[in-house]
C-alpha cells in the first residue's frame, strides 16, 4: 500500500488528476482527525478502500466520526494523520468529481431548479445547449420535469433534497457523497428518497459513499455496510450485505421480508447497543 | 366533505360522509383577543391597524395644542399649521431646493458608503484572515461619536458640502460594515461547501455568499439609511446655509416653532418614503422570496 504522507505534487491538487492504475476509487489510509489539539479524536488510524461501483453504507452512534469521514472523502477538511486518496491520488480539496448531497437543503434559493442543475456544468465551461440538454435528463431522471421553473421556495423538502441529487449528479462525478441526505425529511418521503436512489444508481452506474444514522436505510442501500465505533471512531464491522447476492431491492418491502435482511438488522441493533451501553447520547 | 360530525352522538366508527347528509355546522372558534399571541391579520386589517396608529399619533398632538395655555400654544402649532407652514414654505420660499440639497447629500454619501462598506463586509465575512486584520479597527470607529468629528471636519474642509458628506460617511459607513459582515457569516455554511464541491472556486464562492446575503444586506442598508437622516441633520445644523436641517436652524433663531417642527416631519415623511423605495426594491431584486408553495 502507498503512503501518501509526502510528496504531495501540484497534479494532485485537483484529486482527478493521474489516476494510478489499480487503485480504488476511494481509500482510506491509517485516518486519523483529531480537534480541539488532540483531545477530541473522530477518527483513529482508520483504513479502508470503497469499492467501484457499490454503494457504502457508514454508519454508527453519534459523534462515531462517519460524518468526518465523508468531509475527508469530500475534501472539506483534511486529516491530522494518514490520507484519502481517489484513484491513489491524495485528496487535497473539494472537487466536482467528488459529488456531495448535505442533509441542510443546499439549492441555491435565488436560481430555478433548472438554472441549480446548470449551475455547475457553467462552471464546469459546458457550451448553453449541452448545460439544456444535461438538465433536462436529470430534471426527469429525479421526477422533477414540472418544476424546472420553480424556486426552491415552492419546492417540498422532499423535492428540494432531489434537486440537490440532480445538480450533483449533473456534473458526473465518479464519486457520490450522501450525508444524511434524508435526515430532514419525513418518514415517506425518505422511503420514496431511497427508491429514488437505487433506481438512480442502477440507471447511472455510480460509486457512492452514503452516511446515515438510520439502520433500515443503510441496509436497503447499502452492498456494503462500515460500522464505526463510538469516539475514537474506529472500524467496528466491515458487513458486506451478502444476502442481497448481489442484487439491489427496487422496493423497500421486498427487502423487508427477507430473512437475510431480518438476520442483518438485528446484528446491526445488537452492534449499536454495544455502542451506547452506559453512556448518555 | 364534512369532517366527523358536529354536535350529537360521536360517530361510534371511523367514516367520512359524502354526499349522503347536510354539511356540519360551521364552526366558530372562540373570539379572538385583540392581544392574541400567534395571530393573524389579514392584508387589509394590517393597513387598517397602520393607518390607525398614525391618525391617534396627530390626535394626541392636536390635543396637547389645543390643551396648552393660549400664550404658549405657539411653542407647539396644531398640525394644521405645520402642514400650512410646510405647504408656504414649498411655494414661497423654495424649499424643494433645500430638501433637494438635503437629499442630494443623503443618498449621494450613503451610496458611496455602501459602495465600500458592502465589498468590504463580504470580503470580510469570507475570508477568515481578512476579518481578523481589519474588523478590530472597522469596529473600534463605531465607538468613535461621528457627531463629534463635526468641528474637526469643519476645520479640514471648511464649510463645504465635502465636509458635510464626511461627517454622514462616518455616521452609517461603520455601523454598515459591521452589519454586513454579521449578515455574510450568517450564509448557511453548507451553501458554500455545496459550492466547492461542485468545483466554484473562490471568485464564485464569493459570488455565491453574496447572491446569500444579498437580501438581508439590503435590509441592513434600509435600517441604516434611517440613521443617516440623524447625521443629516447635525451637519447642517453646524454650518449650512442651505437644506433642511439649515432651515430649521435658521427659524430657530426667531423662534419659529411651525418651521421647526415642519422640518422635522419632512424629514420622517422622506424617510417612510425611503423606507417604502427600498422594500419595494427588495421585492424587485429578490423576487425568489415571495414565493411560496
Amino acid at each position: 500500500m502507498a503512503v501518501f504522507g509526502l510528496g504531495r505534487t501540484a497534479a494532485a491538487q485537483t484529486g482527478a488528476n493521474a489516476p494510478v492504475p489499480g487503485t480504488p476509487p476511494l481509500r482510506a489510509n491509517r485516518v486519523t482527525k483529531s480537534y480541539l489539539k488532540g483531545s477530541v479524536i473522530a477518527l483513529d488510524d482508520v483504513s479502508f478502500d470503497v469499492h467501484a461501483n457499490q454503494v457504502t453504507a457508514m454508519i454508527g452512534p453519534s459523534g462515531c466520526g462517519k460524518t468526518t469521514m465523508l468531509r475527508l472523502m469530500a475534501g472539506l477538511e483534511y486529516p491530522s494523520r494518514g490520507d484519502v486518496t481517489m484513484f491513489g491520488q491524495p485528496i487535497m480539496g473539494p472537487g466536482p468529481e467528488r459529488g456531495m448531497v448535505f442533509q441542510a437543503y443546499t439549492s441555491f434559493p435565488w436560481l430555478t431548479t433548472r438554472a441549480n442543475i446548470e449551475y455547475g456544468l457553467k462552471l464546469q465551461g459546458l457550451a448553453k445547449a449541452e448545460r439544456r440538454e444535461r438538465a433536462e435528463h436529470f430534471l426527469e431522471l429525479v421526477h422533477l420535469e414540472g418544476f424546472a421553473n420553480a424556486y426552491p421556495a415552492e419546492l417540498s423538502g422532499g423535492m428540494k433534497q432531489r434537486v440537490s441529487i440532480a445538480r450533483t449528479l449533473a456534473q458526473n462525478p465518479a464519486l457520490l457523497l450522501l450525508d444524511e441526505p434524508f435526515g430532514a425529511l419525513d418518514a415517506q418521503v425518505t422511503w420514496e428518497m431511497e427508491e429514488m436512489i437505487i433506481e438512480i444508481i442502477e440507471r447511472e452506474n455510480k460509486t457512492v459513499v452514503v452516511v446515515t444514522h438510520d439502520i433500515q436505510e443503510a441496509i436497503y442501500l447499502a452492498d456494503r455496510i462500515i460500522f464505526y465505533t463510538r469516539q475514537p471512531g474506529r472500524i467496528k464491522a466491515d458487513l458486506p450485505m451478502a444476502f442481497k447476492e448481489g442484487r439491489r431491492f427496487r422496493k423497500k418491502e421486498e427487502m423487508l421480508v427477507h430473512p437475510g435482511y431480518v438476520d442483518m438488522e438485528r446484528r446491526l441493533y445488537a452492534m449499536m447497543r454495544e455502542e451506547i451501553r452506559g453512556r448518555v447520547s | 366533505m364534512a369532517q366527523g360530525q358536529a354536535g350529537g352522538t360521536p360517530p361510534s366508527d371511523a367514516a367520512s360522509h359524502q354526499g349522503d347528509a347536510a354539511p356540519a355546522p360551521v364552526f366558530r372558534p372562540p373570539r379572538q383577543p385583540f392581544l392574541e399571541v400567534l395571530g393573524s391579520l389579514t392584508q387589509r386589517r394590517t393597513v387598517v391597524l397602520g393607518v390607525a396608529g398614525v391618525i391617534i399619533f396627530f390626535a394626541v398632538w392636536e390635543v396637547a395644542h389645543y390643551t396648552t395655555p393660549e400664550e404658549k400654544q405657539r411653542f407647539l402649532p396644531a398640525v394644521e399649521q405645520v402642514v400650512a407652514e410646510i405647504a408656504y414654505l414649498f411655494a414661497e420660499k423654495n424649499f424643494i431646493a433645500d430638501v433637494g440639497t438635503s437629499l442630494y447629500r443623503i443618498y449621494a454619501s450613503f451610496f458611496v458608503a455602501s459602495l465600500i462598506a458592502v465589498p468590504l463586509g463580504v470580503f470580510m465575512g469570507c475570508f477568515v484572515k481578512a476579518r481578523a486584520l481589519i474588523s478590530p479597527t472597522t469596529g473600534g470607529w463605531r465607538y468613535l461619536p461621528a457627531a463629534s468629528f463635526a468641528p474637526l471636519l469643519l476645520v479640514w474642509f471648511g464649510p463645504t458640502d465635502f465636509a458635510k458628506m464626511a461627517l454622514l460617511f462616518l455616521g452609517c459607513f461603520f455601523f454598515l460594515v459591521a452589519l454586513i459582515l454579521d449578515n455574510t457569516l450568517a450564509v448557511q455554511r453548507e451553501l458554500i461547501e455545496s459550492g466547492l464541491t461542485m468545483g466554484a472556486k473562490r471568485r464564485q464562492v464569493v459570488g455565491i455568499t453574496f447572491r446569500a446575503a444579498a437580501p438581508a444586506i439590503l435590509d441592513s442598508m434600509r435600517n441604516m439609511i434611517a440613521v443617516a437622516w440623524t447625521y443629516l441633520v447635525i451637519a447642517e445644523i453646524i454650518v449650512a446655509t442651505d437644506g433642511i436641517g439649515a432651515v430649521m436652524m435658521r427659524a430657530a433663531r426667531f423662534l419659529h416653532v411651525d418651521i421647526m417642527m415642519g422640518g422635522i416631519l419632512t424629514i420622517g415623511v422622506l424617510g417612510v418614503l425611503t423606507d417604502i423605495s427600498f422594500r419595494i426594491a427588495s421585492r424587485l431584486l429578490f423576487p425568489y422570496l415571495r414565493v411560496r408553495r
